[in-house]
């Protein structure tokens, strides 16, 4: 019985659902898309693991539905939010249209995230990029000019992993996950497979696209996108490093650190957040990186997590931009009296990403501690990453009590307005109740999670022990005395540039300089082989004046200018001299010597050839 | 020292009877003006007679023939042997007819003068020699001899160009002919003999891989390809050809090269064997290659030409690229269809270049351009012309099409798909400078003025209702040259079948 569920292929029943609901009245269409994604959140929790639909695409054995712990984890996650974010554009005014370009996006990200080999993931990664553009693509406006840089980037990170995916396979001969190599072949491989991943999940370096995209679209489709791309795509990173990498891990621990720090100097609510995936996928990188069973278990933890805390963050300020029109968070206050509703879903989700105990982010965020932590399960070599991991912690509490502070408390509001309609209430209250859900009945969300029945078993996952809560405490206090002494000093920062005003300018030159570089390449090399077909047929017609010419240039001693007839230094003997000579042989002479040297050729090839 | 039978004699005869001949001219020119053609056609008359019987003899029985005659009565392979074969034969029954023919152009359309004749004969005297010797050495000698007189020849020319073309021709001819006499000086080095026969034996005893005998190869094969213009080579025969008296382009251009083509595939078949070339490393690819790539860039050059004259020398280019592929093909098939291309491309070129001579003599066009309207004015020219140049194409029926037909089928029996391919493509631009020709004959109204002799009406025509006289330069011989041959070039068409059988007894023995 359930067997026969796996016929219902996740991808295809909301890429079915994204179609409809473009023909369908507007809530019916909604509804359908909420609906599909319910299912496909009880789908994967049902189906026995396994392979299914095994088929071949473009000639190779393909396995483009596979469920284990990890894909049937997602799956639900992707599902359950994707109802809910559904729900939320519904009550947001957004299109039609739009919700076709998002669920469409959803359907490829879940293609994504249920592949079971390289090659049908490499299929709907690139998929994935190009209906994640559209949805920026379609708000217009700002929105348009960001999206090309994200499709530049994605498009470059997805040559990047398509490089790495063919390259595996001629390795290893197969593009089935774990087949004749743990992750994707070291070597080359991995390096691209890491860049090219490394784009989608925002390395340092490779991250400008998130901030400067995430921002602009309409506040619905940024709930969509903080939810997917990043997400799929960690989960993919641990599929090419399945054994851990200490530089990768490395990296997750400095994406935490950078990340918070260019969070806390925004003050585009959004683009806070923005910088927020990119510190949180830090933690999720940090653990794949360190790669022991707690660490991956966090790390995909912290994925399940992020994408219900964040999104909701996204939803509740989603909610603010949508009833103040205001994107500044220094031009709001004190809304928490106006929209209590939003604030309290804001709340929700800020204890959540700061990891406050007694909600998810506290569970998730503690197992990757406690990896890195030498003192619990990490190594001597891990220590630094555990500081920056806690150096990220205290930079994410000071973020998100400055975002709050200063768009629900500080001061009384100067504008009136209406709280969060009821769909969105509905949505944002759904998804707060999952992260509050989550972090009590902890034990719910380990044994979902891979690994997660083993670390329990070995009891590694104690949230709640005295350590746990004193460190988090500690933070806790740590942070709100930091805010008070940054708080002034932050609110005079202007605007601090990030590496895109660098990288920007530097892709669009690059690009403009190698397309010119390649044009006027072209063109010189053209207009040589021009003219120098040109001179050979011109030498070819006038092999006189050429080998005169010729002449002409060489010293005096070299030649004997007499015999190269009538030439400029004779003439002042006398203008008889010219009505006397002979006429020239020198052409008759060039003909026969061709013919010679052809022939002295012709010969020394067939003699080399035959002796 | 056994006394010859009469029929020995007659290859010495052949050779012999041109070149004392050709002292009659002269000497008679100190009594009589103006005898030269009628010693010429005396002479020639002579040779034609001799070698029928000469014909009789070796196709007569359908098995191997061999008719020798040792020089001098000194026994082979100290003297020198004549052979009159299955090979040889038919060249010299083509250089008999043609040289007799081609004095009925000759009669009427000029060059004149007793010196002239006497070069004639003395060319007829070389190109027998060359068909008949069966010695290497005695080849080299009548390939001087026939050099000289053909750059006399081209040399009686009007203009300074002919005297350029001629000087050109004997330097590069001439370098042609040493290499071959380099290669025969190697040959000899290595096997002590240089008749063909005994070489066709000594050869193999000092071995296929001795340098000697390859080195001798090499020098002799590009010695050949010089003389058979092959493309790179080929430079002086264009201007040869282009500027060389009408009267004597066709006996050049059907003869000259072709003899020279003929001599190659005695050196290769009976001096050489296939064997030696078959299992030579590169030496197969060679001799393709080098046929191959005259086919095309030949052809190729043929197409732009603008002077008729200049274009079906660059035809010849190519048309004999496809002979000495031919001969690297190895197969039975493909070598029959190089001999009965030989004659075939000897008969149309003939009648082509005698087509051309009488267009400019009695036309005044000797470019593409200028045959324009040719039909309306002169319809015999124009339609030998037209079926002469069909016949090269290789349409069916016609000696073309045999050849190229035997050839082909060579190259499929050989599996050297390149070759098949270019002798299809040959066939493609073949018909791209022929059908230039024929646009402009038939389908072109004549524009302007058509130079000197525009109004004179066609020569039959002239001759039937009496308007013949001393200002009309064309006369009802060279007209009936011309139909003869594009007759003859049609009427060997259906003959595929008889050549086959005339080669075979010499074919099998190659490749037994």
């Amino acid at each position: 019985m359930t067997e026969a569920l796996a016929l219902l292929y996740p991808p295809l029943l909301v890429f079915a659902a994204a179609l409809l609901v473009l023909v369908l009245p507007r809530t019916v269409g909604f509804g359908l898309g909420a609906l599909s994604l319910v299912a496909v959140a009880v789908l994967s929790l049902s189906i026995p693991y396994g392979t299914y639909l095994e088929t071949t695409f473009l000639g190779f054995e393909a396995t483009p539905f596979l469920v284990d712990e990890f894909t049937a984890m997602l799956g639900f996650v992707m599902g359950f939010l994707g109802a809910g974010a559904v729900l939320f554009a519904h009550s947001s005014e957004a299109s039609k249209t739009m919700a076709a370009f998002a669920l469409a996006y959803v359907a490829s990200s879940l293609g994504a995230a249920f592949a079971g080999d390289w090659l049908v993931l490499v299929f709907y990664w690139e998929v994935m990029a190009v209906t994640s553009t559209l949805l920026v693509w379609h708000y217009g406006g700002d929105a348009v000019r960001a999206g090309y840089r994200y499709a530049i980037a994605h498009g470059i990170g997805g040559s990047l992993v398509l490089f790495a995916v063919v390259w595996h396979f001629a390795e290893v001969g197969t593009f089935t996950y774990g087949e004749g190599a743990a992750g994707i072949a070291p070597g080359i491989p991995a390096l691209l497979a890491a860049l090219g991943i490394g784009v989608n999940v925002a390395f340092i370096g490779l991250h400008t696209w998130l901030p400067d995209t995430y921002p602009r679209p309409h506040f619905a489709a940024s709930v969509f996108l903080a939810a997917y791309t990043t997400k799929t795509s960690a989960y993919v990173l641990y599929r090419a490093f399945p054994e851990g990498n200490l530089f990768l891990a490395y990296m997750g621990g400095l994406m935490a650190v950078y990340g918070v720090v260019f969070a806390l100097l925004q003050h585009d609510m959004r683009a806070l957040l923005s910088y927020h995936i990119q510190a949180q996928l830090g933690y999720m990188v940090a653990g794949i990186g360190i790669g022991t069973a707690i660490a991956v278990s966090g790390a995909m933890g912290h994925l399940f997590n992020n994408v219900l805390y964040k999104s909701l963050l996204f939803m509740a300020i989603g909610v603010v931009i949508y009833r103040t029109g205001e994107n500044d968070l220094y031009e709001l206050g004190g809304l928490w009296r106006e929209m209590p509703i939003t604030a309290t879903a804001y709340a929700i989700g800020a204890f959540s990403i700061v990891a406050l105990p007694g909600f998810n982010g506290f569970i998730s965020k503690g197992m990757v501690f406690d990896a890195a932590n030498p003192t619990y399960y990490g190594s001597s070599e891990y220590l630094a990453l555990y500081w920056l991991l806690m150096i990220g912690a205290i930079g994410t509490f000071l973020s998100f009590i400055k975002l709050g502070y200063y768009t629900f408390l500080h001061g009384e509001s100067s504008i009136s307005v209406p709280d969060a309609n009821p769909g969105q209430s509905a949505a944002m209250l759904a998804v707060a109740a999952a992260c509050i859900v989550f972090g009590v009945w902890w034990q719910g969300l380990v044994e979902l999670l891979p690994f997660g029945p083993e670390v329990i078993g070995e009891g590694q996952v104690a949230p709640y022990s005295i350590g746990h809560l004193t460190d988090a405490l500690t933070l806790l206090v740590v942070s709100v005395v930091g805010f008070a002494l940054v708080r002034k000093p932050l609110s005079g920062l202007g605007d601090i540039p990030d590496m895109e005003v660098v990288l920007n300018p530097a892709t669009f030159t690059l690009g403009r300089g190698t397309m010119f570089a390649v044009t006027d390449l072209y063109r010189a090399v053209d207009a040589l082989a021009v003219s120098l077909v040109t001179s050979c047929y011109w030498v070819g017609n006038n092999p006189v004046l050429a080998v005169r010419r010729v002449g002409r240039r060489l010293p005096n001693w070299l030649v004997d200018t007499q015999r190269l007839g009538p030439t400029a230094e004779r003439r002042p003997d006398g203008g008889a001299a010219v009505g006397e000579r002979k006429p020239s042989t020198l052409r008759l002479r060039a003909s026969i010597g061709t013919t010679v040297l052809l022939i002295t050729v012709v010969l020394t090839v067939i003699l080399w050839l035959l002796l | 020292m056994s006394s010859p039978t009469a029929l020995e004699l007659l290859p010495a005869l052949l050779v012999i009877v041109p070149i004392l001949g050709a002292t009659l001219p002269l000497a008679l020119g100190l009594r009589y003006d103006d005898v030269g053609w009628a010693c010429a056609t005396a002479v020639c008359g002579i040779v034609f007679a001799l070698a029928l019987p000469v014909t009789n003899a070796v196709y007569g029985v359908g098995e191997r023939v061999q008719v020798i005659h040792n020089l001098g009565g000194f026994d082979q392979p100290v003297g020198i042997a004549l052979v009159a074969d299955e090979l040889s034969t038919i060249v010299v029954l083509l250089i008999a007819a043609v040289s007799l023919a081609t004095l009925a152009y000759t009669r009427h359309g000029g060059p004149r003068g007793n010196t002239f004749y006497s070069g004639y004969l003395l060319l007829v005297g070389g190109l027998m020699g060359i068909s008949l010797t069966g010695d290497v050495f005695n080849l080299f000698v009548f390939l001087e001899i026939t050099g000289i007189a053909t750059y006399g020849l081209i040399a009686k020319s009007d203009g300074a160009e002919a005297a350029v073309a001629a000087l050109k021709y004997l330097i590069i001819g001439t370098v042609g002919a040493s290499l071959y006499l380099v290669g025969v000086g190697f040959v000899f080095l290595a096997t002590g003999t240089l008749n063909m026969i005994d070489l066709a034996t000594a050869i193999p005893e000092a071995g296929y891989d001795d340098p000697l005998v390859r080195m001798a190869f090499a020098f002799m094969f590009v010695g050949f390809a010089i003389k058979v213009a092959q493309w790179p080579l080929h430079t002086w025969q264009p201007d040869a050809y282009q500027h060389a008296p009408d009267g004597v382009t066709p006996m050049i251009a059907a003869l000259v090269s072709t003899v020279s083509a003929y001599a190659l595939a005695r050196v290769i078949f009976g001096v050489y064997t296939v064997e030696f070339v078959a299992t030579t490393p590169y030496l197969q690819e060679i001799v393709v290659t080098v046929g191959s790539v005259s086919v095309v860039a030949g052809s190729l050059l043929a197409v732009i030409q603008v002077d008729v004259k200049r274009m079906l020398a660059f035809s010849s280019v190519s048309q004999f690229g496809l002979i000495v592929a031919a001969y690297g093909l190895l197969t039975e098939t493909a070598l029959v269809g190089a001999l009965v291309h030989l004659v075939g491309h000897g008969i149309m070129k003939a009648g082509l270049f005698v087509c051309a001579g009488i267009v400019a003599a009695g036309y005044g066009a000797r470019k593409v351009d200028e045959y324009a309207g040719l039909f309306a004015h002169r319809p015999a020219v124009a339609s030998a012309t037209a079926v002469l140049g069909i016949a090269l194409i290789g349409i069916p029926p016609s000696v073309g099409f045999i050849g190229k037909w035997y050839i082909a089928v060579g190259s499929v029996e050989a599996e050297l798909w390149p070759v098949a391919a270019v002798i299809f493509l040959s066939t493609m631009l073949t018909l791209g400078y022929v059908a230039r020709l024929l646009e402009k004959m038939f389908f072109t109204h004549a524009t302007g003025a058509p130079a000197s002799h525009a109004v004179a009406t066609d020569g039959g025509e002239g001759v039937l209702v009496g308007t013949l006289d001393e200002a009309d330069p064309v006369s009802l011989g060279m007209i009936g040259l011309a139909v003869g041959a594009a007759v003859l070039a049609v009427a060997l068409g259906f003959a595929g079948g008889t050549f086959n059988e005339l080669f075979d007894p010499f074919v099998s023995e190659v490749f037994s």
